[in-house]
């Protein structure tokens, strides 16, 4: 009836729940043998897609295959995929055991499994129990008991760490990591990426039903370039250097400071001392995973602000950042699209430092936040939000 | 398919809901037997009386011949189903209700294949719903009634043919209504409003506008009909001399007012159970389980 490599093919999934678009034509691949998170924000469609994948929601167009059949041609689907679902059920009035017994009929496993899934997810003694009485957590493990009845190749779970405790979570990473090593398939979907990050190798971003990043977390990892901070006495003589130095990515941050990517802190200072610049702050900054999440994932339904990030590089949709700065005539002027500065430059008073420039610089003006030079080694100011205005949906995500 | 009908039926036996309904179902069955025998034997009495003699004889009629019984049996079955019904009203109801519809069909290899084991486990519940009603019926109607008025064993049969037949479509129905509402107090509300007061309402109607002839083609008439034309035709064979104005009269007391003969009630019923039953099954077959 079906293939049996345990593979699971998203191709161009696509379903519109009336004028709600909640998945678009999706693909993705998720191969055997690994832990493979499929993540995105609540409402990204994860839900959605896994449900299509499972036969449970008929899809507006594309198909979801597991071992290149879709669900309704496996057979008897519960020897080939479990799934644990967020929205799945329990009689309250049925006992975890008769629970079991009622699907492991429907499977065609001996009644003996009940017993053995139950022990196996750690509800040996609450298998006489009623469904109705268990916790959140207890109510996941008899649904994963369920998954595993008919000892699948692949495993679904939809946000399987709900609800867990800390030694629930733990004990599922340890479980899945070992299923998946035994050879088989497993996916689950959580929308935070801190809580699945050490579980699974490989990521599915999704956002807006549509795939944002598919590929192993490792590379997602070496995608986090770090960029330079650096407060120079004149902007304009610094990125003019390090243009001359072949250096391309310079980025206006809102606070006075520029942001370099693609060097090193040592290379920008070398750089701005060869053009005679001051620098009165300096700092190296790296993008977490979480943080690369968010902007993979950015601003779907969050009011300007919310989910925009402080970090831009990488971003395909931002060609012009300087456009949006007011108040740099004179190295920007060959920036496609520059718009009269609203605001002299002069007015900056970074451009003729005058003596004694430190004690000014303690009390900043009022209009100017940011001057202050960070003490070493310290995060970059909070900035909630530093593009919202102009940005809106701005990143890798937005409006895609 | 045998898997998946041994699985539907763990799901009716490992909840209360079957006793929890059949208990109500044995009282109400018994309790109108009770009663309805009691009434027909009063009835019968005293038409045997002296004082009814002169009203008998002039009729041409025997009242000891009179298997009044019947009539109460039919009535009883057709109340006493009233459970059997909601029973399948849940089937599906509560499925959806509680997300394990999600779980069944995870489990089956398509929804054609669950819905056809749990349509042949909502069979044969009908039927053991059936028997316990009929023999609760029976046993209540042979307390309070004289042996003379009780069927013969062909006529007993008959009627509990017709009674265990009308329980399975009962269910068949309410499984059918409950798969197109989805919602359980919904699903109970309006067959229960339905089936006890809308439809009398509309057979009042009519009764009196004198349009008996379409009560027989409304589910609760047709279903009616299955039971209380056996009813009256078992006592119309048995009574001897009837005169034939008393013959429709006898029908509105078997509830079979302006119902077809029994197979034809049946297949009237059958219809709208098939109605009901396949728009249940299309609208589930097509739903989105989200």
């Amino acid at each position: 009836m079906h293939d049996g490599t345990g593979r699971i093919v998203v191709q161009n999934l696509t379903k519109q729940f009336g004028p709600v678009a909640a998945v678009q034509n999706l693909s993705f691949t998720v191969e055997p043998g690994s832990v493979t998170g499929f993540l995105g924000p609540n409402g990204a469609g994860k839900t959605t897609t896994l449900r299509m994948l499972l036969g449970l929601v008929t899809p507006t167009a594309g198909t979801g295959l597991i071992n290149g059949r879709p669900f309704s041609h496996l057979g008897n689907p519960a020897r080939v995929v479990g799934a644990v679902l967020e929205a799945q059920g329990f009689h309250p009035k049925r006992t975890a055991r008769n629970h079991l017994l009622v699907y492991a009929a429907a499977i065609g496993v001996p009644d003996s499994r009940a017993d053995q899934v139950l022990q196996l997810v750690g509800l040996g003694a609450a298998g006489d129990r009623k469904a109705g009485g268990f916790s959140l957590g207890m109510k996941q493990r008899l649904a994963l008991a369920t998954a595993l009845l008919g000892d699948p190749q692949v495993l679904v779970l939809d946000e399987p760490a709900n609800g867990l405790d800390p030694e629930g979570i733990a004990w599922l990473r340890t479980f899945l990591q070992s299923y998946a090593r035994g050879g088989r398939t497993v996916l689950i979907s959580s929308h935070l990426l801190a809580e699945v990050e050490q579980t699974v190798d490989q990521v599915v971003i999704i956002s807006r039903g549509q795939t944002m990043y598919h590929g192993p977390l490792d590379h997602l990892r070496d995608q986090q370039q770090a960029r330079v901070l650096v407060q120079p006495s004149d902007t304009g003589a610094l990125v003019a250097a390090l243009r001359e130095d072949g250096v391309g990515a310079i980025e206006q941050l809102p606070d006075g400071r520029i942001a370099i990517s693609g060097v090193t802190a040592k290379q920008v200072a070398d750089i701005a001392l060869k053009a005679g610049v001051s620098i009165y702050g300096i700092q190296e900054e790296k993008a977490d995973l979480e943080r690369l999440f968010f902007q993979l994932t950015n601003g779907q339904y969050a009011a300007p602000g919310q989910y925009a990030q402080p970090v831009a590089y990488q971003q395909p949709g931002y060609q012009q950042p300087y456009q949006q700065q007011p108040g740099y005539q004179q190295p920007y002027q060959q920036q496609p699209g520059y718009q009269t500065p609203p605001q002299p430059f002069q007015q900056q008073p970074y451009q003729q430092p005058p003596a004694g420039y430190q004690q000014q610089y303690q009390q900043p003006p009022q209009d100017q936040p940011g001057y202050q030079p960070p003490p070493p080694g310290s995060q970059p100011p909070p900035q909630d939000n530093p593009y919202g205005p102009q940005q809106g949906q701005g990143g890798l995500g937005g409006g895609a | 398919m045998g898997n998946l009908i041994k699985s539907e039926f763990r799901k009716t036996t490992s909840t209360g809901l079957w006793w929890g309904l059949m208990i109500p179902t044995v009282l109400l069955a018994f309790g109108w037997a009770l009663g309805t025998g009691a009434i027909f034997k009063t009835i019968t009495d005293f038409m045997s009386s002296s004082e009814a003699e002169e009203l008998t004889t002039l009729l041409g009629v025997d009242a000891s011949q009179w298997q009044m019984s019947v009539f109460g049996m039919a009535r009883s079955i057709n109340v006493a189903t009233i459970f059997p019904m909601i029973f399948g009203g849940l089937a599906i109801a509560n499925e959806i209700n509680r997300k394990t519809i999600t779980t069944t069909f995870l489990t089956a290899p398509n929804r054609v294949s669950a819905l056809t084991a749990k349509m042949i486990v909502y069979i044969l519940w009908g039927a053991i719903f059936g028997v316990v009603i009929v023999a609760s019926v029976s046993i209540g109607i042979a307390i309070t009634s004289d042996s003379g008025s009780l069927p013969d064993v062909g006529g007993w049969l008959a009627l509990a043919g017709v009674g265990v037949l009308s329980s399975i479509l009962m269910t068949m129905f309410g499984v059918g209504v409950g798969a197109l509402m989805t919602s359980v107090v919904g699903t109970t509300v309006v067959l229960l409003l339905y089936m006890l007061i809308v439809e009398n309402g509309i057979q009042l109607v009519l009764a009196s506008q004198g349009l008996p002839e379409i009560i027989g083609f409304l589910p609760n008439g047709a279903v009616n009909g299955l039971t209380g034309s056996v009813a009256s035709s078992l006592f119309v064979a048995n009574a001897g001399v009837v005169p034939e104005d008393l013959v429709e009269g006898l029908r509105a007391i078997g509830g079979a007012l302006g119902a077809f003969d029994w197979w034809l009630s049946g297949l009237i019923f059958l219809v709208w159970t098939a109605l009901f039953f396949l728009g249940g099954w299309a609208a589930t077959q097509r739903k989105d389980i989200t």
